[in-house]
């Protein structure tokens, strides 16, 4: 944990400092430079924000799916700790990537919704998943609680890389990656993207998930103490 | 606002990273206070 720790850290420093100080120049000749994308321009940084922060929130909501289902196979309360925390970060991290990409789609295409695919289904994610935690709130007992949204968090997960990954990329759309757009046509969504931004993406990405391993870690502990601690009154 | 950023197109990525911070600083924020609230009522216990 404590090399997550270190490393989460080190990493995010690198692409905030990296992301921002390295020059867009017309004819990058040197690993220091970054090409200007057309239409991006100094916009273009945003991607080794925004789109770890997306990444983090399907991680999120995929852990939420895995510790669902360790829970119904073992019924083992920290399991649905571990599930509703990750779930918990995976929408708080939706929430960013909404919030910065409205920022950005402002500027990039002029309004801050436009119902592109990718938005509508992010949209759809955050419904999805605030069902979840009002599922969640209005059960009393434990046991109950966890099965019932152990299931639907499984449900809920199994969705989550349909909407992220399959639809925006079957219909058209302003993403890079829709349909039609041949210039993205990678994993997650990005462009064309020169080796050096590639770099600073993935270690983007890297550090990013080892933050929400980090975080994910803490919640939990204090999930469990919460837990201890209310058992012991009662 | 509208003018300025979209002249100077850095602020943008400035205010897009600000806004992920403050989103973790929430959250940090939000799990103090629940620590907060399990050291008192260990306290109490004691």
């Amino acid at each position: 944990m404590r090399l997550i720790k270190y490393l989460s850290i080190a990493c995010i420093t690198f692409v905030i400092i990296a992301g921002i100080a390295i020059p867009m120049v017309p004819q990058p000749q040197s690993w220091l430079e970054f090409p200007i994308i057309p239409g991006l321009e100094e916009k273009a940084r945003n991607i080794f924000f925004h789109v770890p922060v997306a990444w983090v929130s399907v991680l999120g909501f995929l852990f939420a799916l895995y510790y669902g289902f360790r829970y119904l196979r073992t019924k083992d309360l920290d399991y649905d700790m571990k599930s509703v925390s990750s779930a918990g970060l995976g929408m708080m991290f939706c929430i960013l990537a909404t919030v910065t990409g409205s920022l950005w789609a402002k500027f990039n295409w002029g309004s801050f919704w436009n119902w592109d695919p990718r938005e509508t289904s992010i949209f759809i994610l955050l419904l999805i998943y605030g069902a979840y935690f009002a599922l969640r709130s209005a059960l009393g007992s434990d046991e109950v609680r966890a099965r019932l949204s152990a299931v639907y968090s499984i449900l809920a997960g199994l969705t989550a890389p349909f909407f992220i990954f399959i639809m925006p990329r079957i219909v058209g759309g302003l993403h890079p990656g829709a349909k039609g757009d041949t210039a993205g046509s990678t994993p997650v969504a990005q462009l064309h993207m020169p080796p050096n931004m590639r770099v600073v993406f993935f270690i983007g990405i890297i550090g990013f998930s080892l933050l929400f391993v980090w975080l994910l870690n803490v919640r939990v502990r204090a999930a469990r103490l919460e837990y201890q601690l209310s058992k012991k009154e009662n | 606002m509208y003018e300025f950023l979209n002249q100077n197109q850095l602020y943008i990525v400035l205010v897009i990273t600000m806004l992920i911070w403050s989103g973790i600083i929430w959250y940090l924020v939000r799990l103090d206070q629940k620590v907060g609230q399990i050291e008192k009522r260990l306290k109490k216990d004691e």
